[in-house]
C-alpha cells in the first residue's frame, strides 16, 4: 500500500514540480506585483488595489481589451472557416494525406517573426501587392489601407495560425465512421443534410479545440500588432509591454496581464459552454 | 638548444598575448548595437590586444529594466536625459575627471548639459550627439513652407511619422507650442497645449516609428513626406540620394541630444582598464572615425579639425555652436511629468 503511494508520488513529482515552478510560481509573482505600487525607481510593497482601480476606470484599457478580444475572435472565425474545407478535403478526398499535411506545415519551417515581416513586405506602400496592382494598371497610387490597421493584424494572424486549425479538425473528421455517412444516405439524406446532421456534429470537438488553440494565444499577441498594426491595430499586449518597458511600472503591467488572462478565460469558458450546448441541440 | 629557446620564447609570447587577450575582453560594455565598431576605441585595442565584450540593448528603457533586474557590466551607453533616473536607481557611480585624458577637449557646450554633470559630480563621458528634427521631402514641400505646424495640416493625412517615444513626441510638441524652454517642467496648461498639438497631429500619423530604418524607408519610398527623426535619418536619405533634409532653423524648432558612457556600480573590471576604454572612446582619432564613417558628430572638439572638411561641411558640423544655440536639449524631465507624458501619449496614440 505504502509502496504504491510512493510510486504514485514519484510518478507525479516531475509534473508537479514542472507546473509549480513554471506556472504556479510565476503566476504568484504576478499576483504579488499587481498588489504593489511603483514609485519612481523602486516598488512599494504595501498591498493595495490601486492598480486594479486604475485599470478598471481607464477607458484606454477597456478599449484595448475589447479590441483584442474582437480581433482574436475575427481571426478565430476566419481561420476555422477557411481551415474546415481544407481539413475536410485532406481527410475524405485527398489520396496523399501525408504529403498534404506536410505541405500545410511548410510555413512553420520559418520563424513566426519572419512571416510577420513577410506580410509587411507584401502589404507595404511599395510592397508586392501595391507593385502588382500598379503594374497591372488597376490603381494609380499605392493603397495605404493594406497596412497599419486591424485588417493587417487579422490577415497576418490568420495566416500564421492556419495549421493549428487544420490539424485538430482533420483529426476529428478522420475519426468519423464512414458507415454513418452511408446510413444517412440510405435513410434519405442529401449531401447538405448529411453534412449538417452527421459530419458537422461529430467534428464539433475538433472545431472547439481549433478555436481555443487560436483564440487564446492571439488575444495576447504582441509582435504582430506592433509590426503591422500601426496605432489602429494596437492590442492589450502592447500596453502591457509599455508598462514593463518605457513606463517602468511593473505593478500596473502585472495587473493588466492578470486582467487580460481573466478576460480570455471568461470568454473561452463562455464559448465552450455555448458551443457544447449548440452541438447537443444539432444532434 | 637554440631552437628550443626560440620555441619557448614563442610559447611565452603566445601565452602573454593570450593573457592580454583575456584582459581586453574582460571589460563588459552594455551598448546600442553597432557601437562595437573597433574604429571607436583603437587606442584600447592597441593597449589590451582585444576588444571589450559587448552586450546590446534596443532602447534606454530596455537597458534600464535589464540593469535594475541585476544585469552586470562595466560601462553602459545611455543618453543624458536618462542619467538622473539611473543615478536615482543607484545604478551608476561618478567618474573621476582627472583620469579622463580628453575631458578638457570636450565641447564646452556639451559639458554643461544636465546629466553629464549632476550636483558637481561627472556621471557621463559624452561620446556622440546630434539633432532630432523635422525631416521633409524637399521635392514635395518647399523650404519656406515647412514648419512644425504643418504636421497637423489635414492636407498631409497619412504622410507623417513621429517616434513611438513619449519624451521625443513631447519635445516636438513643446517646440511647436512655443514652450521649449519649459520642456522639462511643463505647467498643466503647457502640458495640455502640447497634448492638444499631438492629438491634432495624430490623424495624419502613418505610424509611430520605433526603429529608424522603418522611418527612413518610408521617407525614401514617398510613403511619408515629413517625419520627426534623428539626423542619422537625414544622412541615410542623403546617402540614398533621396531629396530630403532636416529643418535646421532654430526659430522653427529643433532638438539636440547627447549620449555617452557611464560607469556602472556593478563593474568588477580594474578601474584603470575602464578609463583606458573611456579615453580611447573620447580620443580625437575616434571622433574623426565616427564623423567620417558614421556621420555622427563626436564630443571631442579636436576631432573636427582633423576630419575631412568636405564631409564636415556637408553634414553641417562646421559650426557645432549653431547646433546648440536655441535648440531644445533633451534633459531629464521631472519624474512626475515624465509619467504623465507616458500615460497621455499612450492615449493619444490610441485616438483618445
Amino acid at each position: 500500500m505504502r509502496s504504491e503511494a510512493t510510486k504514485g508520488l514519484t510518478l507525479s513529482a516531475p509534473a508537479t514540480l514542472y507546473v509549480g515552478f513554471l506556472v504556479a510560481a510565476p503566476l504568484a509573482i504576478l499576483v504579488a506585483y499587481s498588489l504593489w505600487t511603483q514609485t519612481y525607481v523602486s516598488v512599494d510593497r504595501t498591498p493595495t488595489l490601486a492598480n486594479y482601480r486604475e485599470a478598471f476606470t481607464d477607458p484606454l484599457v477597456r478599449h484595448l481589451m475589447i479590441r483584442s478580444i474582437l480581433i482574436a475572435a475575427t481571426v478565430t472565425i476566419a481561420t476555422v472557416a477557411l481551415a474546415y474545407p481544407i481539413a475536410y478535403f485532406i481527410a475524405l478526398r485527398a489520396e496523399r494525406k501525408t504529403l498534404w499535411l506536410l505541405l500545410i506545415t511548410i510555413p512553420f519551417w520559418s520563424s513566426y517573426l519572419l512571416r510577420v515581416f513577410a506580410w509587411k513586405l507584401i502589404l507595404g506602400f511599395n510592397g508586392v501587392m501595391n507593385s502588382a496592382l500598379l503594374g497591372l494598371g488597376l490603381i494609380d497610387e499605392p493603397l495605404t489601407f493594406l497596412l497599419y490597421n486591424e485588417f493587417a493584424v487579422v490577415l497576418t494572424l490568420a495566416h500564421a495560425w492556419a495549421p493549428f486549425a487544420i490539424l485538430p479538425i482533420y483529426v476529428s473528421i478522420q475519426k468519423i465512421d464512414l458507415s454513418l455517412l452511408e446510413a444517412a444516405t440510405d435513410l434519405g439524406n442529401g449531401p447538405v443534410q448529411r453534412f449538417l446532421r452527421v459530419t458537422l456534429p461529430l467534428t464539433i470537438p475538433g472545431i472547439i479545440a481549433a478555436c481555443l488553440i487560436i483564440f487564446i494565444p492571439t488575444v495576447g499577441d504582441y509582435v504582430t500588432p506592433s509590426l503591422v498594426g500601426g496605432s489602429d491595430g494596437k492590442m492589450i499586449a502592447n500596453l502591457i509591454q509599455v508598462q514593463f518597458g518605457a513606463a517602468n511600472n511593473w505593478p500596473l503591467g502585472a495587473t493588466l496581464s492578470l486582467l487580460a488572462m481573466m478576460s480570455v478565460g471568461f470568454v473561452a469558458i463562455l464559448f465552450v459552454l455555448s458551443s457544447t450546448s449548440l452541438g447537443r441541440r444539432i444532434r | 638548444m637554440k631552437l628550443r629557446s626560440t620555441g619557448a620564447m614563442a610559447l611565452s609570447t603566445m601565452l602573454s598575448a593570450g593573457v592580454a587577450l583575456a584582459d581586453g575582453a574582460a571589460l563588459k560594455v552594455f551598448d546600442w548595437s553597432g557601437y562595437e565598431d573597433q574604429g571607436f576605441f583603437g587606442a584600447y585595442m592597441e593597449k589590451h590586444g582585444a576588444a571589450p565584450t559587448y552586450t546590446f540593448f534596443g532602447s534606454q528603457d530596455e537597458a534600464f529594466t535589464k540593469l535594475q533586474s541585476g544585469f552586470e557590466a562595466d560601462l553602459a551607453h545611455p543618453c543624458s536625459d536618462a542619467v538622473r533616473k539611473w543615478v536615482a536607481a543607484d545604478l551608476i557611480q561618478p567618474l573621476d575627471p582627472s583620469k579622463l585624458d580628453n575631458w578638457d577637449a570636450m565641447l564646452a557646450e556639451i559639458k554643461d548639459v544636465d546629466g553629464i554633470v549632476i550636483d558637481g559630480e561627472v556621471y557621463m563621458l559624452p561620446f556622440e550627439w546630434g539633432n532630432t528634427g523635422l525631416i521633409y521631402r524637399t521635392d514635395k514641400i518647399a523650404d519656406d513652407q515647412i514648419s512644425l505646424q504643418l504636421l497637423a495640416d489635414p492636407a498631409y493625412q497619412g504622410k507623417v511619422a513621429i517616434p513611438d517615444a513619449a519624451s521625443s513626441a513631447y519635445a516636438l510638441a513643446s517646440l511647436a507650442t512655443g514652450n521649449a524652454a519649459d520642456y522639462t517642467n511643463l505647467s498643466d496648461e503647457q502640458f495640455q497645449a502640447a497634448s492638444d498639438y499631438l492629438r491634432s497631429v495624430h490623424p495624419n500619423v502613418r505610424f509611430y516609428w520605433s526603429d529608424a530604418g522603418q522611418m527612413d524607408q518610408a521617407m525614401a519610398s514617398g510613403e511619408l513626406e515629413m517625419g520627426w527623426a534623428w539626423n542619422q535619418s537625414e544622412l541615410n536619405l542623403i546617402w540614398n540620394e533621396t531629396p530630403a533634409k532636416m529643418m535646421r532653423d532654430v526659430d522653427k524648432g529643433i532638438a539636440t541630444w547627447v549620449c555617452g558612457y557611464v560607469h556602472l556600480k556593478s563593474s568588477t573590471t580594474p578601474v584603470d582598464q575602464i578609463y583606458d576604454q573611456l579615453n580611447a572612446l573620447s580620443d580625437a582619432a575616434s571622433g574623426k572615425y565616427i564623423i567620417e564613417s558614421w556621420g555622427y558628430p563626436h564630443a571631442n572638439a579636436e576631432a573636427y579639425a582633423i576630419s575631412d572638411q568636405d564631409l564636415i561641411a556637408q553634414y553641417g558640423f562646421d559650426d557645432p555652436k549653431a547646433f546648440f544655440e536655441g535648440s531644445l536639449f533633451f534633459d531629464a524631465v521631472d519624474p512626475a511629468l515624465e509619467a504623465k507624458m507616458l500615460k497621455e501619449f499612450e492615449r493619444i496614440k490610441s485616438g483618445f
